[in-house]
Parts: structure tokens; C-alpha cells; sequence
């Protein structure tokens, strides 16, 4: 089954790489979108037994990136049947990464083996870059590259640090998940130390944490709003999940401590660094970009806090990937109706474009974590965390940065809405497709806000339990 | 034969140590290509003159990979663009040679303190690919082409490669993966090709920009 959910959308990929018609492409995306969240809804039920020779596992943090991504890919693949109305390039390397990426995601969340975690991860890497260049104007080719570039090196420093954590697990001779587990007493811990600040740096890059920023204001900026939440939300958490499994490892080993305070760091780092870019930006979907830094950090300073920090930060998971929905594929609407998304082109979008321009309004509400969008909770339980742990100054941070990242989006957010409104480059009529997709997800995000299902605690608290306690 | 590895790991730093000093592109991809022909021989000298399968397998896929493919691809790759040396370095020829020096010698101080589990003191992997790293990081940090940062990466990747194989024989599916990264550099590659239309595109004004400047989404 494991196997099934992962190869299903490889050979998809390879068909549509065949001459068929854009249309097809896109519904069979679509199918197989539907065919994988599906399976993964039905894990809910009963979890499938291990794969591959141990290899592949599902296991509750698995489970929880899984659905989150699955259900990614699903509201995406939708919101291209609206999309690809109006759209006149050929679809055919876009759909086929993409099918790609869902299978390399996929495997991602599955992997039990450090080495494999890595080569998925870089997978990855490879199949999203082409989507950022999808309209291949001269920016985006530009942020393809830096985008490479950084990430290619950064995955090569978590290798080297895969590597490293090979060393420390000398006596136990396997990078298998529960093997380094149950062996963590006999890790050396100086090579362990060593291992964790090269993933760590290593996946940061591709979380996109501050420092290691500075290709996520270009790849969202000139890519696609479907690329944009699909690496918002998909890609960086995946990456969020290697960290993750790292902290597994910490935890049992007794470097939860140090490995903690690293997470801490570059958590707070990335949010006073969005706070700070985000104010001064002029294009939406780069704004917007500022507030995915901050999210990552959030999840970072929820993971690195413990206790109550790691169940916030995997509630995060979800909302954050709910909420990037929102937020992107409007601001790809918008951008598609207006030919540009930089604030001197575009004004008044609520007159023109009424649900639309609500749609931004919510976009901003649930991508700054207000109440009654669930984003606030996760965001409230991290906060609390900090707190709990009494780091007063790191929360009176916390909550300054995000008060000033409200700030800075709210302005550019309303800047679009209201005023008079600008000349538009497509029809004035709404789609009806990609609007109820983006509403879909907004109502989940208020639905988590308000009441939160008991089988979603017990997977969440399942997995939090599967990192370990506080620090 | 751990002479042989001695040596061999030496000739990898000092290979990269040359690209480092080397102005024109042609002659960074052939040294490139010089550097990964020597480490595709590793495997060989591994186990003490007994030469298992494995290692001849290994041993050729990393020649033609590295030594065979990446080179063409990236000369066939610098064939569109008419400026075939590095314009302007960031930093100087000799600077950035006495820099590389420092970082070899930094990467020797460093993995002083630091002691593989099975491994002889002596063992120069763990300092010369820790160099190599460094000294790809530098390439990639000082040189301003696109086509100087891809050796950057293939610098720190060989160094990467290098440190896999010297350190373990044992674990066949770290060394897969080694060639899973080579794989990658193939795509890697392809994105080049890409970023060359971005050039073709750099030879002209861009009509579109002059008319109106708003992206196309």
C-alpha cells in the first residue's frame, strides 16, 4: 500500500510527459491528487504495516505530514482546473513535477532511514525547481537559480552531516530510525553534536530559515501561486520534518538540551528577520513569502521549546499549511487577474473582484494567526510554552514580531483591496473553482480554531509523544 | 596501499587547491575532471590490494560519471557563451590562493580534535575532505559565473564523496547514495541550460521590459 500511494504518481508523471492534451493533464493530476488522499484518509483508519524492508513506515508524525501534504496537492490540483483557464503556456513539465514532487513527498513522510530521509528530501529539491520557472521570464529563471544553488548546497551539508551521524552510530552499524533509537546510549556524542549542526544547517537551508533565507522572497515571489503553497507549505515541512526526526534522535541521546537552545536560535532569528524584511515590501506574494519565514520559525521555536511547544508546533504544521493555501493561491488570483503583483499595479480589488478581495482579507487574518482562525491557537500555545519555560524576553519577542508583521502585511494586504481600483488584464468575473477551494480551506482553518476532532489530538499527541518530553 | 590513499586524498586537495588559482573555465573543468578521476580510483585501494566487485563497480561508475559526463555536459554547456574566463573574481588569483592555504590548513587544526571510532589517528580522509569542502565553498563564494559556482558545488560534492568513501567500507547504502547525489548533479546540470536562456536573453534589451515593466504571471 505504502509503495502503491508512492508510485502511482511517478508513473503518472512519467504518462503525462507523453503527448496528451493540457486539460488531461491537469484532470489526471487531479485523479491521481484524489486517488492519494483517499489511500491517506483511509491510513486513518487502519495504519499500514511496514514496507520495503523497514524502510517505509507510517507512523503518527508520518501519518500527520502525510494528510497535510496529500490534502496540499489535492486543493491545488483543483484550483489548476480554474487556473488553467486562462493560462496559455504548456503544461506539460509543470504537471509532470508535480506528480513527481507529490511522489518524493510522499516518501519523505514515509522514510524510516536517515539516508533515505535525505535522498527524498534532495528529490525534492530537484523536481520543484522547475516549477518555479514555470512562466520563464528572466526573474524567475534568476530565482530558479539562487534556489538551486542554495538548497543544492545546503542538502550537501545535511549529507555530510547524515554522514557524521553514521559515525556516531559506529557500534550500532545502521541509520535505520529505530535501530539509532534504541541504540542512542551507545552514539558518540561529540560526533552526534557535529551531525546535528550540519543537518541542521542543512535542512534549514530548505526550511528557509534566517540566515539561510534569502531565496524564499524570489522563488514565491516569481513562481506560481500553486508552486508557491506547495513549497510553503509542502516542501519546507517536509524539511521541518527531517528536523524533526533529528530532535528524535536528541532527545533520546540527552542533546535535546543543546539541540533545543540551536532551534531557539535560529527560530527567533527568522521571525525578527521576516518582521523587519516584510516591512518595507512592496509585492504580495513576496510579503507573503516574509510570513512563511516566520512561520517556519514559529515551528522551529515550538520544536526547540518542548512541552507544550511541540504539540503547538505540530497543530502548526497543519494551520500553517491550511493558511498558506489561503494566502498564496489568492495572491496567485490575484496576480493572474491583474498580470503583476506589486502594489503600484494593483488597487481596489474588492470592487472589481468582491469575493476575491475578501478572500485577501481572510488570507491576511489566517496567515497572521488572529482569532478565530487556528492558526492563533498553535501560535498561543508556543507563545505559552516560552512562557511555561519562563523566557519572558523571548516571549515579549515573539509576540513583538508578530505584532509587527501584522503590521507590515495588513499594509500591503489592504493597500490591494481597497482604494480605486486599477485596470485588471483578464475579464471581470470571477472563477467560481478556484475561489470555493481557497474558501474550502479558510472554513477548515476556523473549524480547527473553534473545535479540534479527537482523532487529530490523538494523532498529534501520538507524535509528540514519539519526539520525546521537554527538554 | 594506504600510501596509495595517502596520496591519492593529497592530489584531490591539491587539485582543488589549482582550480582555486586557475582563471580560465576550460582549464577549471578539466582539472575538475583531473580531481574525480583520481577519487573514481579510490574504491580500489581500499581494501588492501583485494579488489572486490563492489569496488570495481563503484570505481567505474564514478569515472564515467564524474570524469566522463559531468566534464561534457559542462563543456558542452560553456559552448554558448562567448566569455570563456572568469571576468572578475572577487578576490584576487594569489589572495585567494594563500586563503585556500589557510582553509587546508584550518580543516588539518580541526579534524586534529576529532577522532573517527576505527580509524588510525594518522587517516588523512576526515582533513582532506573537510578541505576539499572548504575550498569548494570558497570557489563557490568568490567566483561571480554561473557556470564557476556549479565546480563550486562539484568541488564540495567530490569532497563530500571523498570523506564517504575513505571512512566507509561497510555501509554500501551511504555509498549509493553518494552516486544518487551524482545523479543529481546530471539534473543539476540541466538547470545550467536553463539559466542559459536566461543569457541568451541578457545578449539584447528584453523588448517586453521596455514596453512595460509588469511580470507575467
Amino acid at each position: 500500500m505504502l509503495i502503491l500511494i508512492t508510485l502511482i504518481p511517478f508513473l503518472c508523471g512519467l504518462s503525462v510527459l507523453l503527448p496528451v492534451t493540457r486539460m488531461f493533464r491537469i484532470r489526471l493530476f487531479v485523479i491521481v491528487s484524489f486517488v492519494h488522499s483517499i489511500s491517506v484518509a483511509s491510513f486513518w483508519c487502519s495504519r499500514p504495516t511496514p514496507e520495503f524492508q523497514g524502510y517505509l513506515v507510517l507512523d503518527a508524525l508520518g501519518l500527520l505530514f502525510l494528510s497535510v501534504i496529500s490534502f496540499l496537492f489535492l486543493s491545488v490540483s483543483v484550483f489548476m482546473l480554474g487556473y488553467f483557464k486562462h493560462e496559455k503556456r504548456n503544461s506539460r513539465t509543470f504537471t509532470a513535477c508535480l506528480m513527481f514532487l507529490l511522489c518524493t513527498m510522499t516518501v519523505v513522510t514515509l522514510s524510516n532511514h536517515m539516508g533515505l530521509l535525505w535522498v527524498a528530501v534532495e528529490a525534492t529539491t530537484l523536481f520543484s525547481a522547475p516549477l518555479i520557472s514555470f512562466h520563464r521570464t528572466r526573474e524567475s529563471l534568476e530565482a530558479t537559480w539562487k534556489y538551486l544553488l542554495i538548497c543544492s548546497v545546503g542538502i550537501a551539508l545535511a549529507l555530510m552531516g547524515t554522514f557524521f551521524l553514521a559515525i556516531a552510530a559506529h557500534q550500532v552499524d545502521s541509520l535505520m530510525l529505530p535501530a539509532v533509537l534504541s541504540g542512542a546510549s551507545a552514539l558518540s556524542v561529540n560526533w552526534l553534536k557535529i551531525s546535528v549542526i550540519f543537518l541542521l544547517v542543512g535542512y534549514g537551508c530548505k526550511l528557509g530559515l534566517a540566515p539561510m533565507h534569502s531565496w524564499k522572497p524570489e522563488a514565491y515571489g516569481r513562481s506560481t501561486g500553486m508552486t508557491s503553497v506547495l513549497m510553503a507549505g509542502g516542501l519546507t515541512q517536509c524539511a521541518f520534518l527531517a528536523l524533526v526526526r533529528v530532535s528524535q534522535i536528541c532527545f533520546k541521546t540527552g542533546l535535546g538540551q543543546f539541540y533545543g537552545s540551536i532551534l531557539i536560535l535560529t527560530g527567533i532569528l527568522s521571525l525578527i528577520v521576516a518582521a523587519v524584511f516584510v516591512l518595507g515590501e512592496k509585492n504580495l506574494k513576496r510579503s507573503f513569502a516574509y510570513s512563511s519565514i516566520e512561520h517556519m520559525g514559529i515551528l522551529v521555536l515550538g520544536l526547540g521549546l518542548g512541552g507544550v511547544g511541540i504539540f503547538g508546533a505540530l497543530f502548526h504544521v497543519i494551520n500553517n499549511a491550511l493558511a498558506k493555501v489561503v494566502m498564496f493561491l489568492t495572491a496567485g488570483s490575484v496576480a493572474q487577474k491583474y498580470g503583476s503583483a506589486n502594489s503600484s499595479d494593483v488597487r481596489g480589488v474588492i470592487h472589481l473582484y468582491p469575493v476575491t478581495g475578501i478572500l485577501l482579507i481572510i488570507a491576511l487574518f489566517g496567515g497572521t494567526g488572529m482569532f478565530p482562525f487556528a492558526t492563533f491557537h498553535s501560535e498561543l500555545m508556543i507563545i505559552n510554552a516560552a512562557v511555561m519555560s519562563k523566557r519572558y524576553l523571548l516571549a515579549g519577542t515573539i509576540v513583538l514580531s508578530l505584532g509587527i508583521i501584522f503590521i507590515g502585511l495588513a499594509k500591503i494586504v489592504l493597500g490591494f483591496v481597497y482604494g480605486r481600483s486599477t485596470e485588471p488584464v483578464l475579464p471581470k468575473r470571477e472563477n467560481a473553482i478556484m475561489n470555493a477551494v481557497i474558501a474550502l480551506a479558510a472554513a477548515l482553518l476556523v473549524v480547527l480554531g473553534i473545535w479540534m476532532p479527537a482523532p487529530l489530538t490523538r494523532v498529534i499527541s501520538d507524535a509528540a509523544a514519539l519526539i520525546g518530553s521537554t527538554p | 596501499m594506504t600510501t596509495w590513499i595517502d596520496a591519492s586524498c593529497i592530489l584531490i586537495v591539491f587539485f582543488s587547491l589549482s582550480i582555486l588559482a586557475t582563471y580560465r573555465i576550460v582549464g577549471m573543468i578539466q582539472i575538475y575532471a583531473l580531481q574525480s578521476f583520481v577519487l573514481s580510483l579510490m574504491p580500489l585501494f581500499l581494501h588492501a590490494g583485494n579488489v572486490s566487485s563492489r569496488d570495481i563497480v563503484l570505481s567505474l561508475g564514478t569515472m564515467v560519471l564524474k570524469a566522463g559526463v559531468v566534464p561534457f555536459i559542462l563543456f558542452w554547456a560553456i559552448r554558448r557563451i562567448s566569455m570563456r574566463s572568469e571576468i572578475k573574481p572577487i578576490i584576487g588569483l594569489g589572495s585567494s590562493i594563500v586563503c585556500g592555504a589557510l582553509l587546508v590548513a584550518g580543516a588539518f587544526w580541526v579534524s586534529m580534535s576529532l577522532r573517527i571510532p576505527g580509524k588510525a589517528a594518522a587517516d588523512l580522509g576526515l582533513p582532506c575532505s573537510l578541505a576539499v569542502l572548504l575550498l569548494g565553498f570558497m570557489i563557490m563564494v568568490t567566483r561571480t559565473r554561473a557556470v564557476t559556482q556549479v565546480l563550486g558545488y562539484l568541488i564540495i560534492e567530490n569532497g563530500i564523496f571523498l570523506f564517504a568513501l575513505s571512512l566507509f567500507d561497510s555501509m554500501p547504502t551511504l555509498i549509493e547514495m553518494g552516486i544518487l547525489l551524482d545523479i543529481f548533479v546530471a539534473v543539476f546540470i540541466m538547470a545550467i541550460v536553463l539559466n542559459h536562456i536566461n543569457e541568451e536573453f541578457e545578449q539584447g534589451p528584453d523588448p517586453e521590459k521596455q514596453v512595460k515593466p509588469r511580470e507575467v504571471f
